[in-house]
């Protein structure tokens, strides 16, 4: 299994590599800018960027052992992996630490981490592994099939945790990943039209089961102004913070909107607002063109998968980081509401940036394995 | 797989990239300025510090108003660390409450002013104290090096720099400019402010004047000797360069201290040469003269019976000082006789007489560049009274200010030109660009031949035979009229028998002149007759004022005066 391979090492994807490092990279020196202290008056600077570094070695460390075996293992322990993320999940809401209003964490010792960050991925293996099965598109009992046994319980967990931001993601790889699959006509059509006529029972039911900051959330987003000191003040300092960065920037290590405490989750969910501050418009734009980079990288590593299995796995992770990227840079630009996920990469939080270094490494082992069905 | 739904999914996600492009344009390219000002109004707080004036020079660069650095004391109560014996000392220091400081160290503001303006050596003690979380910002104070000196020109500055008076007031948005402000980045709570102090200082423009400290000095001293000498209420005395306008000096007494202007009352503070109205008397006389000269109703030797000493107007008798027999249309204004100049006003009727009183300047400011200036005032024709052709022409029933007489004269001097009074001839930015150069009109209000004519009569004025031959001075013969005008008495109503204001206004070398000036006596004592108490002020005055700008004497003058002697 950890035998080298020289066309392993020719096939390696070294750009996907590349930009996933640099963009870290960036994101510890966004940290570490975000985190500063203004004055000498008060306590030392925080360590977040160190803890942030440590992570990135560990996650390149578990990236290079996601990448060693073939991903069709992967497929082999789908349901064991699966089964195991939702009891994870489980224990969270039983016992899990709060955190911001939410349970998110379970400590093991002096670690701590969310499961919901992993959960994502084996999700995402589970959904690939059981639409592999098949060639056939998708009928509506097939996909009613897949929602209640493998979609809705994650889902429900994940929406009283809550969590609701992980939970829309799952929802929103499930949609991605069928339709990718391959839907009947008539499914999408009915999806369309039940979705329509329920939106307002749904939308009043997801409305009451919402907390309150979840609904401000959505109230500031409509109208940011209605409370630009309150509801609204995410919204607004991050818009200031993006804005005041102009064509070139403040220049690193300029920014003031996060160091003077204007801007909330400044080294976390809001880092691209902390990040186009300091670097502008170019800045800004050099970094969108690093995910999009990423990202037809991934789409076209899910083309030349050499199986099913393995495409719908690229495009399920493809999707995840797309969806992160712009509910995420969405919101900081106030084009979304605000819902509490990072920028994958760039945001402080070690489970997140392992999760997301074993997810590109899957990404990895499936573009340099594409060929291996000739030897 | 479903090929075609990929290139769909692929298509939402490069439009979702095309969003994300198209907002980041929107926010950081269009719409930046927005944001930006955001971002700057609730980070960056501004305490204003006071800017530098300006300076302000003479003509010949001696300066009358200039700025003293002094330093203002501020704690940042997150950083201050004192022990008692600390306290306790700077307490001392300051002369200020142990307790008061204590209270705005605990303040909790990164930046509280502890006592402003303080001297450099109270500072150096302070700073040698070595307190921790205290600083200094410097600040300036206005100093006047000259004191009481021409203090009504240059005026004065509040506790704060604000200007109260004066060239100070005047000039204020050219001798404090915008700026000078101290900045602290505040973060999202609010109070606490970064220690860092980022400064914006600004200093001013500078003045040049065209007043001359010596010229000013003399007049000044001659006017306290006035004072005494007559025990007078106030005096007033401008100098003037009758061909540009240009004030050589400018006083009045009672003056006050610029560096001491607590003790200063509003009567000590009044700029009377421009802000007090009088009734000029025979000074007035100069429009009746040059009026009639100008319409040719007269030569020089016309005859005016003047015997019975007085004339009926409209029921009212107006009378000569002295009764004066037959006198020429010379005379009258040498004599300065009242009913010689009736008859010359009603032969020129009330028309003319207002419209050359007009032509030159009275009822309307001169426009100085001071403020307060008032226009006196002379009524239309249409509302005169019965007596009112009687006492226009000889200085009553107007109301002119001490400038407005010296400016007539001064058209005389120059050769029937009215020039434009000014003190301010320059505007320098610090780094020594002038911004403003005065650039004077002057208009043409008599022909040249008139105002020739007019000269040589009031050169006999203050010769043998005239009304100030006080005001002669020494080897240069001086142009001039006097004036005694009556004070009404507000409790009758009616002029007063005792309260005059006496004056003299002339110019000299009379062929030449270099200076015009009138002197205003208010209320003195003992005498009233302007040729005898202003007479020999604008005589001392002149006489150091012509030595200092080495005006030669003339010769054939001198001469003259011999021969009239013998």
């Amino acid at each position: 299994m950890f035998r080298i391979d020289r066309r392993l090492i020719r096939n390696f994807d070294w750009l996907t590599l590349s930009i996933v490092i640099l963009i870290s990279i960036i994101g510890i020196l966004t940290i570490f800018s975000a985190t500063r202290q203004p004055s000498a008056g008060d306590a030392g600077q925080a360590s977040f960027y160190i803890k942030q570094i440590v992570w990135l070695v560990i996650s390149i460390l578990a990236l290079i052992l996601f990448i060693s075996f073939d991903y069709i293992w992967l497929g082999r322990i789908a349901l064991p992996v699966y089964v195991t993320g939702l009891i994870l999940l489980l224990i969270v809401l039983i016992s899990g630490r709060t955190g911001m209003g939410a349970q998110r964490w379970i400590s093991l010792g002096p670690l701590s981490f969310q499961p919901s960050e992993f959960f994502k991925l084996m999700f995402i293996i589970m959904l690939a592994n059981y639409y592999s099965f098949s060639r056939e598109s998708l009928g509506v009992t097939g996909l009613l099939r897949v929602f209640f046994f493998i979609v809705f319980v994650p889902f429900a967990l994940l929406f009283k945790q809550p969590d609701l931001g992980t939970a829309i993601v799952v929802l929103l790889i499930f949609m991605s990943v069928s339709l990718a699959k391959g839907l009947h006509k008539k499914v999408i059509i009915m999806v369309v039209v039940i979705g329509i006529i329920s939106l307002p029972f749904l939308g009043n039911i997801m409305w009451t089961g919402l907390k309150d900051y979840q609904k401000n959330r959505l109230i500031a987003f409509i109208d940011p102004q209605v409370d630009p000191a309150g509801i609204g003040y995410h919204i607004n300092q991050s818009k200031i913070a993006v804005g005041s960065g102009e064509f070139l920037g403040k220049g690193y290590l300029k920014g003031t909107q996060g160091p003077f405490r204007f801007l909330p989750e400044k080294h976390t969910d809001f880092i691209f607002a902390v990040f186009a501050e300091e670097w502008g418009f170019v800045g800004s734009v050099f970094l969108l063109s690093l995910y999009l980079l990423l990202i037809l990288r991934g789409l076209d590593t899910a083309g030349k998968a050499k199986d099913d299995f393995g495409r719908l796995l690229a495009l399920g992770i493809t999707f995840m980081f797309s969806i992160y990227f712009f509910v995420n840079v969405g919101m900081t630009l106030g084009i979304m509401p605000v819902v509490g996920i990072p920028l994958p990469f760039m945001s402080y939080g070690g489970t997140a940036l392992l999760s997301n270094y074993i997810s590109i490494a899957v990404l990895i082992n499936i573009r340099t394995r594409r060929f291996s069905l000739f030897y | 797989m479903n090929r075609r739904r990929i290139v769909i999914l692929n298509t939402v996600i490069v439009f979702g990239f095309f969003a994300v492009f198209f907002r980041l344009t929107d926010l950081m390219v269009f719409n930046h300025a927005i944001y930006a000002e955001r971002a700057k109004s609730q980070q960056v707080k501004a305490e204003d510090i006071q800017v530098r004036r300006g300076n302000i020079y003479d003509r010949k660069g001696r300066a009358f108003a200039v700025n003293l650095e002094l330093e203002s004391l501020y704690c940042d109560s997150k950083e201050v660390v004192v022990d008692k014996d600390g306290l306790q000392r700077l307490s001392g220091i300051l002369g200020m409450d142990a307790k008061v400081i204590q209270a705005k160290f605990k303040q909790g503001k990164r930046f509280t002013w502890i006592n402003r303006k303080l001297a450099q050596d109270t500072a150096a003690q302070i700073k040698k104290l070595k307190i921790d979380g205290i600083g200094f910002v410097p600040e300036a104070k206005r100093y006047y090096p000259k004191g009481i000196l021409a203090s009504h020109v240059i005026g004065m500055v509040g506790r704060e720099n604000q200007p109260l008076e004066g060239l100070e007031l005047k000039y204020n948005k050219y001798l404090s400019i915008a700026g000078g402000k101290v900045y602290f980045a505040r973060d999202a709570s609010g109070k606490q402010l970064s220690s860092g102090v980022d400064m914006e200082e600004a200093k001013g423009n500078d003045l040049l004047l065209t007043l001359d400290e010596a010229l000013q000095y003399i007049v000044e001293k001659e006017l306290d000797k006035a004072m005494a000498q007559w025990k007078s209420v106030a005096a007033s005395a401008i100098m003037m360069d009758p061909f540009t306008g240009e004030i050589l000096a400018l006083a009045n007494r009672p003056a006050y201290d610029l560096n001491d202007t607590g003790r200063a009352n509003q009567n000590a503070i009044r700029n009377r040469v421009i802000t007090d109205i009088y009734e000029p008397g025979s000074t007035f006389k100069v429009i009746i003269g040059t009026a009639a000269l100008e319409e040719k109703l007269y030569n020089l030797d016309s005859k005016f019976d003047c015997s019975r000493g007085a004339i009926e107007v409209g029921g009212k008798v107006i009378r000569d000082a002295h009764r004066h027999g037959m006198l020429t249309f010379k005379e009258v204004i040498q004599k300065s006789s009242n009913v010689g100049s009736i008859m010359i006003g009603m032969k020129l009727g009330k028309e003319r007489l207002y419209r050359y009183a007009k032509l030159y300047g009275f009822g309307d400011e001169t426009g100085i560049d001071m403020p307060g200036e008032v226009s006196g005032w002379i009524r239309k024709p249409d509302s005169w009274s019965a007596t009112s052709i009687g006492a226009i022409p000889i200085g009553q029933e107007v109301a002119v200010t001490p400038l407005q007489i010296l400016r007539a004269y001064s058209a005389i001097a120059n050769g029937g030109s009215l020039v434009q009074p000014h003190l301010v001839s320059e505007i320098r930015t610090p780094e020594g660009r002038t911004i403003f150069s005065f650039q004077g009109e002057t208009k043409r209000v008599l022909t040249e031949k008139t105002a020739k004519v007019f000269k040589d009569i009031l050169k006999t004025v203050v010769e043998v035979g005239g009304t100030a031959t006080e005001a002669a001075v020494e080897g240069n013969q001086v142009a001039g009229k006097t004036g005694t005008a009556q004070l009404i008495d507000h409790r009758t109503g009616r002029y007063s028998k005792d309260r005059f204001i006496s004056s003299f206004v002339g110019f000299v070398p009379a062929d030449n002149p270099k200076i015009a000036m009138i002197v205003v006596i208010y209320e003195p004592k003992g005498q009233i007759y302007g040729g005898i108490v202003a007479g020999p002020v604008f005589r001392d005055i002149a006489n150091q004022a012509l030595s200092y700008m080495n005006v030669p004497m003339d010769e054939d003058y001198r001469n003259d005066l011999l021969l009239v002697s013998k």
